[in-house]
């Protein structure tokens, strides 16, 4: 292999693969990348077995070849040369790298060794917009269980029906469906489970550029694929049954709020500083209005040692005065990651479930399952 | 006082002391006779803990009715003939003492048909008089209900615990009979609601899956192996499966259940390395050896068991089990090497001692926190710290019954064994006022519903399972309380390996200030070691 490229663009290449290479690993190549011509072009790819980032970078290619190196090495050298171009020349299994006056030769392994990267097939394929896919995995990936005692609830549930894309993810507690549009329908219903981790490193992927992000599944249904622009990302999908979610969404409500998203969540923040010490209880006492007085919220916490504060906001109250406890890192989290200058918060019983919606739109439900507590 | 013979009714009962203890007892003395006759399908019905009612029902060949008279005199016994014959027993029971003991402390009644009668014979029996006696119908095999025991001996029925707990054994009992025979078809009803039931249908595994759940049965490892005359066959937990207590370990030795240090010391050596400090693993290990290199007639009650030579069959079952873990893939091992010289350097604190203003300045191995105080540096462990926060917080929150409560958006489905069953009956009243919602969903599995709010983001499931174990075992409700508040700290608490930010390790400094005992964790181990600047100044030569 005989290639030469730009110093910046094989550094951008390797800080997009960087997330994928295995940090603690049992097998040593996974923390090697990838090097290897594809026509024109150089492709980058590292995997830790659960997902796998391939990324393309414009090269002069003199001879075609393919080799592994480590990863660490790799990426710190390139990082500090200068701005110039770099020639890659491999001779056995050492890659030499050139760059102005500086060189290096780092041993690799042998590419046949690296694992493949999986190659998904078109057996379903759709389409959808950077920013819509962005938005969904802000508002239902953090939702997803972090312990792995049922690992579907480590996913996040995404399903493609007609022209919809619906994710769901939950962990027991609290529940986030958000639902977005495809640019082409979908012939048949798809549902699969990407792990929350996944969905992530892909949110950090697609950045702030304006693309469209293909989807592809593979035929045996285990691993799925987004193809972005000059990058691939391929994930395991998990396997088993998502819960069926849409039962966990309450149809009625006694008392529903609408609240200043800012307000709100300053609000919250102020009482996780008092519920810190505790188990994050915030309590949240709705008062409707009455005919000169307007509807309000008070959030209120205390700890025994510390003390308590209470803060209160201006809502648009329908329905009756009602109480109820949440553990504020919940609402804190919902609250961060609506767009809408607004939320109606709907709440029926101080045990039942609680549900927050962004207003001006309907493509966003959050449950909160409440804490109980004396009053 | 003079000497004297003792009269007859005082010396069955002081007889019947020996082996019937407790209502589980009896229970074990019918259903050894019950497997001794044969039968391959048991019932076993139990109300208020079996102290009130008691009847074992069975398919075995059954009695004729000469024999049923016989059967309820003393030393009466089918199984031997001789004292030859002690010496290679082959059946469970032998001593033709159970009938006639337990009718000496309770109403009897004995329903029995063999092959060869056309009708049951039945018997009344009242403080060990035949108070009735008829002819019945039923099918081959025998009928034996046990009422009222221990009415009429009241020294007895003062020693015996709540229903609750006498229901917890006589269930611990039939799992165990269930795992030895699971060619015998077993059901269990306590207080009208069934309990158990095997299939029968001669799998170790599904008997294995019925008392201690699916999930573990399904994991389990075949255990098999030999050693001259001894034939050793079992299951035995991978050491991914872990328990809290030894009570997951169940030793058959010619199929009869037994308790005997030496065999737990041989599977706890062959898990040497494999699990941590205090965990145990689960397995039935099955021992076929000749009789006459065993003596079970140490006790009345035969669940202790002698082997002529202990070094062979402790050997031959470590060995068994460790090729049998060998093939399982190991976790990695965990070493238990301590460093001598740490004592010597880091001074340990008087308990109980109050703790001076810390100052968290980072963090070590993600496992400790550094911390300065006015006297020199604080290494703080972060687990047992917060551990002893939790379990602080939650005695507080019992006292004040003001439990913080999270709700389960969806109820979770946990999978239970019969023990553990037990112990949500029995201390129902503590774990509501822990703050979990726990309900049955059908045989052995409950939803939760609600969970004290520490426990949020862990895993429930082995926190539920932990904690009802370690409660379901204790009678004294003190010890009771204090070991499940342990448990739950140990779950809700932020583990080693986890990153703290410096918002979080001073946090958790504080409120360990806070604490009634900062020094040390609930279970007694340090929180904290503790470098005086004179040690350091020591240590890096300043002192002249």
């Amino acid at each position: 292999m005989k290639v030469s490229c730009l110093q910046e663009n094989l550094n951008k290449g390797l800080g997009i693969i960087g997330r994928a290479v295995a940090s603690r690993t049992t097998l040593p190549i996974t923390q090697n990348v990838l090097i290897t011509t594809d026509q024109s072009q150089l492709k980058l790819a590292a995997t830790n077995l659960e997902i796998a980032i391939s990324c393309w970078i414009g090269a002069k290619i003199e001879n075609e070849g393919s080799i592994t190196i480590p990863a660490r090495v790799l990426t710190e050298f390139v990082g500090s040369l200068p701005s110039d171009i770099i020639s890659l020349n491999l001779k056995h299994h050492t890659l030499e790298l050139k760059c102005g006056r500086y060189e290096a030769r780092i041993n690799g392994l042998d590419a046949a060794d690296f694992p493949p990267i999986p190659q998904v097939g078109d057996d379903f394929s759709t389409k959808v917009k950077a920013e819509d896919l962005k938005l969904a995995i802000s508002q239902v990936a953090f939702a997803a269980a972090t312990e792995e005692s049922r690992p579907v609830l480590t996913g996040v549930q995404t399903e493609f029906e007609g022209s919809k894309l619906t994710m769901a993810a939950a962990d027991g507690f609290r529940l986030a469906v958000h639902r977005a549009n495809l640019i082409e329908p979908v012939k048949e219903k798809v549902a699969m489970i990407i792990p929350a981790k996944a969905y992530h490193e892909l949110n950090r992927l697609m950045g702030n550029e304006d693309q469209e992000i293909e989807i592809t599944l593979n035929s045996q249904k285990s691993q799925v694929l987004f193809k972005l622009k000059g990058i691939e990302m391929v994930s395991q999908l998990i396997q088993g049954n998502f819960p069926n979610y849409s039962q966990l969404i309450p149809q009625t409500y006694g008392t529903k709020a609408r609240i200043d998203v800012a307000e709100f969540l300053r609000a919250i923040k102020m009482a996780a500083i008092f519920a810190r010490d505790g188990s994050g209880i915030a309590r949240v006492i709705v008062t409707p209005g009455a005919t000169v007085e307007a509807g309000k919220i008070t959030i209120s916490a205390r700890a025994d040692e510390i003390g308590d504060n209470i803060g209160e906001i201006d809502a648009l109250v329908d329905g009756e005065a009602a109480k109820i406890a949440f553990n504020a890192r919940y609402l804190a989290d919902v609250l961060s990651v609506v767009k809408q200058a607004q939320v109606s918060l709907e709440v029926s019983t101080p045990s039942n479930p609680g549900v927050i919606r962004p207003v001006g739109t309907d493509n966003y439900d959050h449950v909160v399952m409440p804490m109980f507590v004396q009053w | 006082m003079p000497i004297k013979i003792l009269p007859p009714e005082v010396t069955s009962k002081i007889a019947a002391g020996e082996v019937i203890e407790r209502p589980s007892s009896v229970v074990k003395e019918l259903i050894e006779n019950s497997l001794d006759a044969g039968a391959n399908e048991i019932s076993v019905e139990a109300h208020n803990g079996g102290i009130s009612y008691l009847r074992v029902t069975d398919n075995g060949c059954g009695l004729s009715a000469a024999e049923v008279e016989i059967a309820i005199r003393r030393h009466a016994t089918s199984k031997i003939t001789g004292l030859e014959d002690l010496e290679h027993i082959r059946t469970l029971g032998f001593r033709g003492e159970a009938l006639p003991s337990i009718a000496s402390v309770s109403e009897v009644e004995i329903l029995s048909r063999d092959s060869g009668s056309s009708a049951a014979s039945y018997l009344h029996l009242e403080g060990g008089k035949v108070s009735a006696r008829e002819k019945k119908s039923r099918p081959q095999g025998t009928t034996i209900t046990v009422r009222r025991l221990f009415q009429n001996f009241p020294a007895r029925l003062k020693f015996l615990k709540s229903a609750s707990t006498e229901s917890g054994h006589i269930a611990t009992l039939v799992g165990q009979f269930a795992l030895a025979f699971p060619e015998v078809k077993f059901e269990l009803v306590i207080d009208g609601k069934n309990s158990l039931r095997t299939t029968g249908d001669a799998e170790l595994r599904s008997s294995v899956a019925v008392v201690y759940g699916l999930e573990t049965a399904k994991k389990m490892l075949e255990v098999e192996g030999t050693d001259g005359m001894l034939y050793i066959q079992g299951l035995a937990s991978p050491p991914s499966v872990e328990r809290s207590t030894r009570s997951y370990m169940s030793f058959f030795v010619n199929r009869r259940y037994v308790r005997n240090a030496l065999l737990a010391r041989a599977v706890e050596t062959a898990y040497e390395g494999l699990l941590m400090t205090g965990r145990h693993p689960v397995a039935v290990i099955n021992i076929a050896i000749p009789p006459e290199e065993t003596d079970v007639n140490v006790h009345p009650t035969k669940l202790e068991v002698k082997f002529r030579n202990n070094n062979t069959v402790f050997t031959a079952l470590v060995r068994t089990l460790r090729d049998t873990l060998a093939k399982s893939p190991l976790p990695a091992i965990r070493s238990g090497v301590e460093d001598a010289s740490a004592q010597t350097l880091w001074g340990q604190f008087p308990h109980n001692a109050v703790l001076p203003p810390l100052r968290a300045v980072g963090q070590l191995s993600s496992s400790y926190i550094l911390a300065e105080g006015e006297d020199g540096l604080y290494l703080v462990d972060q687990h047992a710290a917060h551990e002893r926060v939790l379990f602080d917080k939650i005695l507080l929150q019992r006292a004040q019954k003001k439990p913080e409560v999270q709700g389960m958006l969806e109820p979770l489905a946990i999978e239970l064994s019969t023990q553990q069953e037990q112990a949500i009956t029995a201390c129902g009243g503590l774990l509501s006022e822990l703050g979990f919602t726990l309900e049955p969903f059908g045989e052995r599995t409950c939803l939760v519903r609600a969970v004290p709010a520490l426990l949020n983001g862990n895993n429930l499931n082995e926190a539920i399972r932990e904690l009802l174990d370690e409660i379901g075992g204790e009678q004294d409700t003190q010890k009771r309380d204090i070991k499940a508040a342990q448990s739950l700290a140990c779950h809700g608490a932020i583990r080693a390996g986890q990153t703290l930010d410096s918002g979080e390790m001073a946090s958790l400094v504080k409120q360990l200030e806070r604490t009634s005992q900062p020094r040390t964790c609930p279970h007694g181990r340090p929180t904290m070691i503790h470098l005086s600047p004179q040690q350091l100044k020591k240590e890096f030569g300043r002192t002249g």
